[in-house]
């Protein structure tokens, strides 16, 4: 009998990913409705500053760098805003998709890397070079794990929901953000500071925005079946 | 007459001897009950627990056993049990069974006669084996011996041979019974399985208990009691054993369990320091007081007793008595308070006043005023004479409360003692060039420089800022926002280049500053406050009446108790002495004429601390100086203060007093000494300086938990002498702090005692170390796999990048680190010092070298780094020029400022 409730518990674990340590509960949502909308800077987009690539120059200077911590599009759209339900309980499951993220050129793809609480990450090193995944997590035990030429991918796996820097001790410009979810409905805004989260279950919300150099915004959000809300927001320099 | 006696005899004295015989027996009754009941209150306290014990144990089983009805899988394994047994016991089944162990049993008796013919025949051979024996020796013929010897041989193999079959078939029936009856016992083993924990509760309350037939009591109270072996001396000095019965009432107190019954049956708040002090060793009365024979009263027991010298210690008390065992009691858990007195006792320096054993030797806290005239604006030390405070409030000279007379005579006094060697010193150090507090670049410069150099492990720069902090309100070094008030931007300058050429003494370190770096610093710190000229206090000072009036009040408050005074030098402690003023009984202390005060040795103490001065009276003057402590510290001393006791502890129950208890202790007050904590973390305390580094902790000093199992102890000890860049990338700098040769080994010792590192020199062989290790290890290190020089140093190859990407140097790894630490360390990095930069390669080591084999790969790695600073180079060059390359690399000797 043990071993029946530990099966049914890896199969509910499976079906909603590891989210189920939050209390979060996934399954089929029909009559979602849709909140898409905006995130801006608001004031003058600085450019962004180039980064002085001092180190293993033949792999790791192919490309221009450039910081990457506020990156502002034509018409004021803030990219790799992070835009997240806070008060969910109920909802979709997550994309099967596995996470992956890559140090290519000595850059992190992306810069701003979702990932579901408790799921396998692949760590992918496409380089050639020694990098290391230092990560400056408070809630998740911290890492540091070299990853040398011949270990082109390692996995890792990060159980609790929090958002943190992860650099590369090897290369000191090498710096990027892991948001680790407690449910699917976070979004990443694009080029031009659009999100976009499908299938939330009808109700009130928070909407909240964070961005890694500018902070932290909330609204709230009434959602209805079959409905997009469009929510905006703006941050400004601190 | 006659009729008298007559009428005695004819008296009856019945009523008289019924009145005494019933006298008599309540007389009797009375004194058993006394004995027995009033007088043995321990009886009703044990008698509680052992109901309680008992209670408690039979709600578990109770609990147990409903848990276990209420298990289906139990009742399962039950159901099947019962099935599986009728299944047995019944039809073929049975029958088969019954057959079985029949033929078991006959199998058995044949097994056990042929045993039995064996012995008997290898008996008879031994006797034969003597015949023929015999035969020999005697010369006579053995044929017919030999003969029967052999055929006895013959008969022995027949049973052997038998025996081994018998019992082979003994085994294939047993099996076959196993077979037959294995549901039942498998269901059986489960059963006891699922029993395990109620068999265990069972055992415990039949432990509980005193069985009677089919009756079952609770256990008889008795007294309990522990016997230290000779701990108390006599009023001869001979040695006493003291008995604790403490645990006849407190019956509960080393059981866990009981914490939320009313005392006496509680559970001891802190258990983990019963374990380290179990009760049948060490007693209560060691750590608590009281009178531990006493068992007549609780008031006795406690010795709460107006002659009985050690009453129980309570609440924070109890604290006093930890540094009676331990020498030190900084670290220990639950003795906060305590250590909290120790330190600020030897930082406060109150052993230059107060002879105190244990604490004799200490080095004078203040600094040296040997050449305070070369140092000091002559307003500014009237001033602070008059009121440090009122100058700088956190520090840690205490309050004379002179007044303004008396502030300029000892000024006065200061000034012209230390007049000779200042102006010597001042001949020497000239107004040095080019020390400009008006160049804001330089200002800027300079507080850039003291911001990232290290210098806020120890001082704070702005007004109130205290990285170092001693007590609640104290500072270990002085705040600089007011600096040029007090002295020139000359002697600055002079003292930052060296401070021990100033003061031999002097605690603050060498920073191995450049004149650049000396300069702009000076001009920095020139811009910090500003002298306040006070001509009227100024002109007095040359007074001869004023110098002679501050001489008499420098030895009468005894000034050289913390400072270095010329001229003062064979003066004594002005204080009285404190190596048993926790003894102190309440005739012998004064309590002037206050009556608002209760009549405490505690009350008086606190007192006393809190105002030095308060008992004072218009025929009593008292001299102590006001240190303007703070509630915690006040009550910290006063702790520290009560273990100051007249009976020792012997030898044998001190918790360090071996070679590694005083190696520690040394060390850790030359730790406190120089404020290494300021900037590292040692024993998981310190690391102030860590507040500015928040935001990038590796550019803060390096952590040195666990620095005696990582260095080797030559190198170390080098190191503190003649300290050499390690990290580049730091900006924060290791002083020179200009330890003697003795300080240094101290140190080294210390390091090596906390990690109990016995064999602290390391000598490898080259050519013990096999080269095939060194070749996989330069392939392991290789850019192909973990890249090691892509930040490390290697003697003079820099990695690439700026250097605060770079990590030390490999080269200097022979030289400074010990071979096993470098294991540990390539094992798991985070968990030798959390937070590091260096990343963990293990597990993840390559498949294609060394077979994958992760314990040769690291020592294949530590094989090779170890080489790396292998003086072959010096081989070469002959012995002669070897001796000093310390850094085993000659860049890393180079790198040096």
């Amino acid at each position: 009998m043990v071993r029946k409730t530990l099966g049914a518990f890896a199969a509910l674990a499976l079906v909603s990913g590891a989210a189920s340590v939050s209390g979060y509960e996934a399954g089929p949502v029909s009559g979602g409705g849709t909140i898409a909308g905006q995130v801006k800077f608001q004031g003058s987009p600085p450019a962004p500053k180039p980064l002085e690539v001092t180190k293993d120059k033949e792999v790791c200077g192919v490309t221009p760098k450039h910081d990457e911590s506020l990156l502002v599009g034509p018409q004021g759209g803030l990219k790799n805003a992070v835009v997240f339900l806070t008060n969910v309980s109920k909802g979709k499951p997550f994309a099967s998709a596995k996470p992956v993220l890559d140090q290519k050129g000595c850059q992190y793809i992306p810069h701003v890397f979702l990932t579901p609480a408790g799921a396998t990450v692949d760590i992918a090193n496409d380089d050639g070079i020694l990098h290391n995944i230092h990560t400056y997590s408070k809630k998740n035990p911290p890492v540091n794990r070299a990853q040398p030429k011949f270990k082109k991918v390692i996995q890792e796996k990060f159980s609790q929901p929090e958002i943190f820097e992860v650099r590369c001790d090897a290369h000191g410009w090498m710096q990027a953000w892991v948001v680790v979810q407690d449910h699917p409905y976070y979004a990443v805004t694009d080029e031009g500071g659009n999100y976009k989260l499908t299938d939330v279950p009808p109700g009130e919300y928070e909407l909240k925005v964070w961005h890694e150099k500018l902070g932290e915004k909330v609204q709230k959000v009434s959602i209805q079946g079959g409905q997009t809300a469009t929510v905006n927001f703006e941050l400004a320099a601190k | 007459m006659r009729r008298a006696e007559w009428d005695d005899e004819q008296r009856s004295y019945s009523a008289i001897f019924l009145v005494g015989v019933g006298l008599l027996l309540a007389g009797a009754l009375w004194s058993i009950w006394d004995d027995n009941i009033s007088r043995r209150p321990w009886k009703k306290y044990q008698a509680q627990f052992f109901q309680l014990q008992i209670d408690r144990a039979r709600h578990a089983v109770l609990d147990e056993e409903r848990r276990l009805a209420a298990d289906p899988e139990y009742q399962r394994v039950l159901r099947d049990l019962s099935a599986a047994a009728k299944k047995l016991a019944s039809g073929e089944t049975a029958r088969e069974l019954e057959r079985l162990r029949k033929a078991l049993e006959q199998q058995k008796v044949r097994t056990s006669e042929l045993d039995l013919d064996l012995r008997i025949v290898k008996s008879r051979i031994e006797e034969a084996w003597y015949e023929y024996d015999h035969a020999i020796l005697t010369g006579r013929p053995a044929e017919k011996a030999r003969a029967h010897l052999e055929e006895l041989e013959k008969e022995r193999d027949g049973l052997a041979a038998a025996l081994q079959e018998s019992e082979k078939k003994e085994a294939e029936i047993q099996a076959q019974i196993s077979t037959v009856e294995a549901e039942a016992g498998r269901l059986e083993k489960q059963k006891e399985a699922m029993e395990a924990e109620l068999r265990r509760l069972r055992q415990r309350l039949a432990g509980l208990t005193l069985s009677v037939g089919p009756f079952q009591f609770p256990k008889v109270p008795r007294i309990e009691q522990v016997v230290l072996g000779e701990f108390d001396r006599g009023n001869f000095d001979t040695p006493l054993n003291r008995v604790d019965r403490c645990h006849s009432c407190h019956a509960a107190i080393d059981k866990p369990g009981f914490e939320d019954q009313p005392n006496p049956l509680k559970t001891h708040p802190h258990l983990d320091l019963l374990s380290h002090h179990p009760v049948d060793k060490f007693g209560c009365t060691p750590c608590h007081g009281g009178q531990g024979a006493a068992v007549n009263s609780a008031r006795q027991a406690h010795g709460e007793e107006r002659f009985w010298d050690q009453p129980l210690r309570r609440g924070e008390m109890v604290q006093a008595s930890c540094i009676q065992c331990h020498r030190d009691t900084r670290g220990l858990a639950h003795a906060d308070v305590v250590a909290r007195g120790q330190t600020l006792f030897e930082e406060l320096g109150c052993h230059g006043c107060h002879l105190t054993e244990g604490y004799e030797n200490l080095e004078k806290v203040g600094p040296s005023l040997r050449r305070i005239a070369a140092k000091a604006d002559p307003s500014w030390l009237v001033r602070w004479v008059e009121s440090p405070p009122r100058y700088r409030p956190r520090t840690r000279m205490p309050d004379f409360l002179f007044n303004r007379e008396q502030a300029i005579a000892v000024a006065a006094y200061l000034l012209d003692s230390s007049r000779p060697e200042s102006e010597q010193w001042l001949s020497r150090h000239p107004e040095p060039e080019g020390v400009d507090p008006g160049d804001p670049e330089l200002v800027a410069e300079g507080r850039q420089l003291v911001e990232t150099l290290g210098c806020r492990g120890c001082h704070g720069l702005d007004a109130g800022e205290s990285p170092a902090s001693l007590g609640a309100n104290k500072d270990i070094a002085p705040n600089l926002s007011a600096v040029a008030e007090k002295t020139t931007p000359r002697w600055i300058y002079h003292w930052l280049r060296s401070p021990r050429d100033y003061s031999p003494v002097a605690r603050m370190p060498n920073l191995r500053l450049t004149d650049r770096e000396a300069k702009a610093i000076a001009s920095y710190l020139a811009t910090r406050g500003a002298p306040k000229a006070e001509p009227a206090a100024v002109a007095r000072l040359a007074d001869p009446a004023a110098i002679e009036t501050g001489k008499s009040l420098v030895r009468k408050y005894g000034c050289f108790g913390c400072h270095d005074i010329p001229g003062m030098e064979n003066e004594s402690r002005v204080g009285v002495e404190l190596s048993a003023f926790g003894s102190k009984t309440l005739e012998e202390l004064f309590f002037g004429n206050h009556t608002d005060i209760p009549y405490t040795w505690e009350d008086w103490t606190y007192h006393k601390l809190r105002d030095p001065r308060t008992y004072a009276t218009e025929r009593i003057e008292q001299q102590m100086p006001n240190f303007h402590l703070e509630d915690p510290d006040i009550r910290a001393l006063r702790v520290f203060l009560k273990s100051r006791a007249d009976e020792k502890i012997p030898e044998k129950y001190m918790a360090d007093a071996n070679e590694r208890g005083r190696r520690i202790l040394a060390g850790r007050r030359l730790v406190h000494r120089y404020n290494c904590t300021g900037c590292h973390v040692i024993e998981g305390r310190g690391g102030d300086i860590r507040a500015f580094y928040a935001e990038q902790p590796t550019m803060a000093p390096p952590i040195l938990n666990g620095e005696g199992a990582k260095v080797q102890s030559d190198w170390l000890f080098g190191f503190l002498k003649e300290p050499v860049p390690l990290r580049p990338w730091l900006q924060v700098r290791m002083p020179t702090f200009g330890f003697s040769d003795r300080e240094a080994t101290i140190l080294v010792e210390y390091f090596a005692a906390l990690d109990h590192v016995e064999t602290p020199f390391v000598h490898i062989v080259s050519a013990e170390v096999p080269p095939e290790n060194i070749e996989a290890g330069r392939l392991l290190a290789s850019k192909e796999y973990f890249d090691c020089f892509s930040c490390h140093q290697r003697g003079g190859q820099k990695p690439e990048g700026p250097p605060e990407g770079w990590a030390p140097d490999l080269a200097l790894a022979r030289q400074r680190l010990q071979p096993d630490w470098i294991l540990r360390w390539l094992r798991d990095p985070q968990a030798v010092q959390p937070g590091t930069k260096m990343p963990s390669f293990f597990p993840g080591g390559p498949e294609d070298v060394l077979g994958g084999d992760e314990d040769l790969q690291i020592r294949a790695l530590r094989d090779y780094i170890m080489s790396l600073g292998e003086p072959r180079a010096l081989l070469a060059r002959g012995p002669s020029q070897g001796e000093g390359n310390r850094g085993g690399a000659p860049g890393a000797a180079a790198a040096a400022n």
